[in-house]
């Protein structure tokens, strides 16, 4: 290197840094300074100033974090120019793992609100595994990077759009509704980057190619699709496919007096090898939510509330979710109180607590109905507009996030260490993460 | 009209954008390039990283991405094509030198390139999917060099050719071998396979092939195995220095079918030198080799146990059939314990004790085994005389370890209910005479007869040790009650419970009156202790101990059977009997008697009685007197009576009968038992499940099974199905 020991002097724009190379080792080989000081570059005894043609304020800002770990980000410096300036460098992925931490339920703070430009009644937001999401309205979804800069849009050509996904950061699964005449729709993998379409899943009945409308999908950690599925001639069920070849690998055909190709929702549970097939009102007079074994293709278990007394929509399940660690299923009803049913025996009751009563009185104009989600123990409950978290054993209410604009929250996703709501009423999703765990 | 005006008022768009200098794209470029240019020339020192790297930041910033790869590609193929023709002119050993080393220039050039292209690596090659830089050059290397058809062929006759040197014994460069080779692998493992590594594996196929050839003409089969195990070795070793580790597991399947495999038959089979000769000449170590060898190659081990099973067979075949062996049975039986221990120390040391090796062993006995139905009977006599006299002065382990010995061929006995008799015959026989050496060895037999076949199997033989227990106790309380008796001949009961015992039939003879008299006070004794009981003597099984003073006043004792002894004892009151008055008063029957009188008469040095007239046969007509003359130099004089060990012909037939009438009972049993269970079943399953059920005894026969059947639905205890008549049912 030249330069006496460990000390690094850089010219940048005009300012003079000084810094050792141990700090710019903690940028690592895949960025400009570590290629900046390999041997094949001879830094020459006249380079002992090196020069960088670049912004010097957010290189004080990068050279900061690479000093600490830490991103402060002085007002005065728009994000989009740090963003860029980091991308130069190659430390966007740094700026990222700076920007907020592990994901906690209770310590949540809304960091952001995003307002798209089509109207409300959006119909998911998935979150995606690097902090990025996409947001399904109509037959048009909306990806957001992490940086909640916006794509271009997937464009489904008046195709609506059923469920979204991510297999990975890159690439978006969508499902979506046949158009009668048309013979169009299915399941397609589009790039999240360029909204590109990259490849049309097909389904297989008896070695003949169909077309179908595809309903709710769920991903399993063996690189396999699951999706539900409607063909023309009553072929309904839940198909499988492969991630890698994006060959169809399964179908499991619904039997009758039964429901799976109209799911509301599914879920893969890895540790029990099954898939969560659920079914519910209003879709259906009566919910249907049982477990699927591939391997066998056996229904190991199941529940439906046909024939249990309905009086009250209250005792109707609005969504489930299975939680493998207490060996249960939770479901909610609309007023967004939680009833558990155990898994562990065939036919078995809801167990409801009776948590709020409160809720009935004072119902909103346009309700939404409450959706659920599990995450390393906490579960989340959505309901008007505010989510609720509980927590431990007895499901203890422990927190709330409440945003009240844009109305009631119709879907909200976790992932990449952050909580995406999406509102009905106004186009526009929040963005919650846990800050940096402090400083000392 | 209006229209006309209303164009005019069209705003005109603001043409004045900001354009770029649109030869900034090139100029550009022209710096990258040129820079490509003096990293591939070695003279990039000059060179500065930051402008560069800015410079294609910028291009890829203002949407010449396009430009620059394309850029790269067309620059950095015009470089490989340069080296490859600089490769292509080295002579000689030089060319594999020339390309490792310009290989490892182009790796570190694509390194610096790489590092200059970083933000077009990262940002443009995947939203457009194209190849990585790294592997973009990789894949240029494959196509320019690799691939050019002057280079590809002579890379790979280099290498195959240094390999083949290595293999007839020269000494390679290994480590520029490893960094060429290791050229391939880092080309992606397709590469590795289909440029070198198929060729390198078809060649060596072709090696092996001809090596073994010549090989198996030349050697005989112990030297090959010698030699087909060194290349195993070479060519994990070869891995291990030059080649992918994946490669092992190929190269050496290659080997073992080129060497092995392809020779299993001729090997094993081969004359003087094949498997049955290392068998017969206990070759450990060529059998242990041939073992560890075939057992890599599919069907390997299956040959050679074939081969031994044959072997063995045959050679057991001959053994127990041939009349000269089995004259004698103990020899017989060693013979037999000498092959099972010569094939276990085989199986041991060369075959690594494997189970089916050892199964194949125990098969094989029981095949040859039953082939001789004498077996049975020859096993009890070799047990016979181990017991009688081969153990005295042997270790106990060593009685056990014999012991257990002869277990392991009872095992492969089909008929162990003839064994049974046989036993119990020979049993009885040591028991009355007390010529058991043992009595531990009698029992520790016992016990492990019982642990193989079950209690049924030996609750009569322990019935006749609890017989000679209880006889003895009996005989003490006797002469205890009777303590008048101490003068006079002792008397030696022993009392057998009918149907423990084999049975003999019962042959009368008149005792004389001092024996006669005792015998009526033991009966009376033993009648009166025991109520309900029948005693009935077996004189002809009985010995007596007699004093004799011959002329000279010689004294001996004699050691006789009870019929000599009433005989000698007529001799007290007369000097001279015919042959009718002793028939008279002893009333034996007459081939026991003859035989006794043939015995005291007719053998040398045992006559104690002279015969008129003097021939070898006893007649109606001849008369007999005391030789006063008899001498011999021992006091105690044992006359046996000639009883031949071996059963006679007309003996064989007699046990055998019984053994097959013993049957019939217990093939019924297991019927009943069976039917019991099953309720309804047809006539195959009954036979099967039948010779199942009697396995541990003997091999039921299934027209006996058949005739049992019969007689059981005779008496109602079955009945056959109306409609099915294949079908039986059980009638409770």
């Amino acid at each position: 290197m030249g330069i006496s020991k460990d000390r690094i002097k850089f010219n940048v724009g005009g300012r003079l840094f000084e810094t050792t190379a141990t700090t710019l080792a903690n940028a690592g080989r895949n960025s400009f300074f570590g290629a900046l000081f390999d041997d094949g570059w001879n830094l020459s005894p006249q380079d002992s100033v090196i020069f960088v043609d670049r912004n010097s304020d957010c290189f004080a800002v990068l050279l900061d974090l690479l000093r600490t770990g830490d991103l402060n980000v002085p007002a005065n410096i728009p994000e989009r120019l740090l963003h860029r300036e980091a991308s130069f460098y190659g430390l966007l992925d740094h700026v990222r793992t700076a920007r907020w931490g592990p994901f906690d339920g209770n310590r949540l703070r809304l960091s952001d609100s995003v307002k798209g430009t089509s109207p409300g009644d959006g119909t998911a937001i998935r979150a995606g595994p690097d902090g990025g999401c996409c947001v399904a309205h109509g037959s048009v979804v909306h990806v957001y990077d992490w940086m909640l800069e916006e794509h271009s849009p997937i464009n489904l050509d008046y195709q609506r759009v059923n469920d979204v996904g991510w297999i990975d950061s890159d690439n978006i699964v969508l499902s979506a509704c046949e158009r009668l005449g048309r013979g169009d729709g299915g399941m397609g993998l589009f790039s999240s980057s360029s909204g590109d379409l990259r490849y049309k899943f097909q389904v297989s009945h008896e070695n003949q190619v169909k077309s179908y409308t595809a309903g709710a999908l769920s991903f399993s950690p063996d690189y396999e699709i699951f999706a539900s599925c409607k063909g023309r001639s009553n072929e309904y069920g839940i198909g499988v496919w492969d991630q890698i070849t994006g060959k169809q690998t399964d179908f499991f055909y619904e039997s009758p007096g039964w429901s799976l190709g109209d799911a509301d929702k599914l879920q893969w549970l890895n540790g029990k090898n099954c898939l969560l097939v659920a079914t519910l009102f209003p879709r259906k007079d009566n919910c249907y939510i049982s477990l699927l074994d591939f391997r066998d293709k056996n229904m190991v278990w199941s529940w439906s509330d046909i024939g249990s007394p309905m009086a009250t929509d209250e005792k109707r399940v609005r969504d489930a979710i299975a939680m493998e660690d207490s060996n249960s299923i939770c479901v909610v009803n609309e007023f967004e109180d939680l009833g558990f049913i155990d898994l562990r025996m065939y036919g078995g009751s809801v167990r409801w607590s009776s948590r709020s009563k409160l809720m009935k009185s004072k119902m909103p104009d346009e309700p939404c109905y409450p959706k659920l989600a599990l995450h390393e123990g906490q579960l989340f409950s959505s309901m008007n507009d505010s989510i609720s978290v509980f927590c431990g054993p007895d499901w203890v209410l422990t927190s709330r996030l409440r945003r009240s604009y844009g109305g009631s929250i119709c879907d909200f996703s976790i992932g990449g260490d952050r909580l995406f709501a999406l509102h009905s009423e106004e186009n526009v999703f929040d963005v919650w993460e846990t800050p940096p765990p402090p400083i000392i | 009209m209006s229209n006309q005006r209303k164009r005019n008022f069209q705003i005109e768009a603001f043409k004045q954008r900001v354009v770029v200098d649109p030869k900034y794209a090139d100029k550009t470029w022209k710096i990258l390039e040129h820079a490509i240019h003096e990293i591939y020339n070695h003279n990039a020192s000059g060179l500065s990283f930051e402008e560069l790297y800015r410079n294609a930041y910028n291009m890829v910033l203002h949407k010449f991405g396009e430009k620059l790869y394309t850029g790269l590609v067309t620059t950095m193929t015009f470089h490989l094509k340069e080296i490859c023709k600089s490769i292509e002119e080295a002579q000689g050993g030089a060319f594999l030198e020339l390309l490792n080393r310009k290989w490892n220039d182009h790796n570190k050039a694509l390194q610096m390139i790489r590092d200059i292209l970083m933000y077009m690596d990262r940002t443009y090659v995947p939203s457009l999917k194209k190849t990585h830089v790294h592997e973009l050059g990789l894949h240029l290397w494959r196509d320019s060099v690799l691939h050019s058809s002057k280079v590809q062929t002579r890379l790979l006759d280099t290498l195959l050719d240094l390999v083949h040197k290595e293999r007839t014994g020269e000494v390679i460069d290994r480590v520029l071998m490893r960094n060429v080779i290791k050229m391939f692998m880092d080309l992606g493992e397709s590469v590795y396979q289909e440029d070198f590594e198929k060729p390198f594996l078809e060649a060596s196929a072709e090696f092996y092939k001809v090596e073994s050839q010549g090989f198996i003409e030349s050697c005989d089969c112990g030297d090959y195995l010698k030699k087909a195990e060194k290349p195993l070795t070479e060519e994990v070793e070869r891995v291990a220095h030059y080649l992918d580790a994946k490669s092992e597991a190929k190269i050496t399947s290659v080997v073992e079918r080129e060497m092995i495999a392809n020779h299993v038959q001729r090997l094993v089979h081969m004359e003087n030198s094949g498997l049955v000769n290392m068998l017969l000449n206990d070759k450990y170590e060529d059998m242990g080799r041939m073992y560890s060898l075939f057992r890599r190659v599919s069907n390997g081990l299956v040959t050679v146990r074939d081969v031994m099973t044959l072997h063995l067979r045959e050679m057991g075949k001959q053994l127990v059939t041939d009349p000269e062996k089995s004259k004698d049975p103990v020899e017989f039986v060693q013979r037999l314990l000498d092959e099972r221990d010569k094939y276990d120390k085989i199986i041991n040391l060369a075959f690594s004790n494997d189970k089916t090796f050892q199964n194949a062993l125990n098969s094989s006995f029981e095949y040859f085994l039953n082939l001789n139905t004498r077996s049975p009977e020859f096993i009890s006599l070799f047990v016979d005389d181990k017991l009688r006299k081969g153990l005295k002065g042997v270790g106990e382990e060593d009685v056990d370890l014999i012991l257990d010995k002869v277990m392991m061929l009872f095992r492969y006995l089909q008929e162990k209910d003839v064994f049974e008799k046989y036993y119990k015959q020979h049993l009885a026989k040591r028991l009355l005479s007390g010529k058991t050496v043992s009595d531990d060895a009698e029992r520790n037999l016992i016990v492990k007869l019982k642990t193989e076949c079950g209690y049924q199997f030996t609750s009569k033989l322990e019935g006749m040790f609890t017989d000679m227990k209880t006889s003895h106790d009996t005989l003490l309380g006797f002469y205890n009650s009777h303590p008048e008796l101490s003068e006079g001949p002792t008397l030696v009961v022993q009392v057998l419970t009918t149907g423990s015992w084999p049975t003999q039939p019962t042959v009368q003879c008149n005792l004389p009156a001092e024996v006669s008299v005792l015998c009526e006070k033991f009966r009376s004794y033993y009648l009166g202790t025991h109520t309900g009981r029948r005693l009935s003597w077996q004189t002809n099984m009985g010995t007596a101990d007699i004093k004799a003073v011959f002329g000279k006043s010689q004294r001996h004792e004699l050691n006789v059977s009870t019929f000599q002894m009433c005989v000698l004892m007529l001799f007290n009151n007369s000097d001279r009997l015919s042959y009718k008055e002793i028939e008279q008063a002893t009333e034996i029957p007459a081939s026991d008697l003859k035989r006794c009188l043939q015995s005291m008469a007719c053998v040398k040095g045992k006559n104690v009685l002279r015969k008129e007239p003097m021939s070898k046969d006893i007649g109606e007509e001849d008369s007999f007197i005391v030789n006063d003359r008899f001498t011999s130099k021992f006091y105690k004089v044992k006359i046996g009576t000639v009883v031949a060990q071996k059963e006679t012909e007309p003996e064989k037939q007699e046990t055998r009968q019984r053994v097959e009438e013993d049957r019939k009972p217990q093939i019924e049993a297991a019927i009943v038992r069976i039917m019991k269970s099953r309720r309804v079943l047809d006539h195959n399953n009954i036979i099967a499940e039948v010779i199942k059920q009697l396995q541990s005894r003997f091999l039921a026969n299934p027209t006996e099974i058949k005739k049992r059947i019969e007689s059981l639905i005779e008496r109602d205890f079955l009945e056959r199905d109306s409609t099915d008549r294949k079908l039986y049912r059980y009638l409770a």
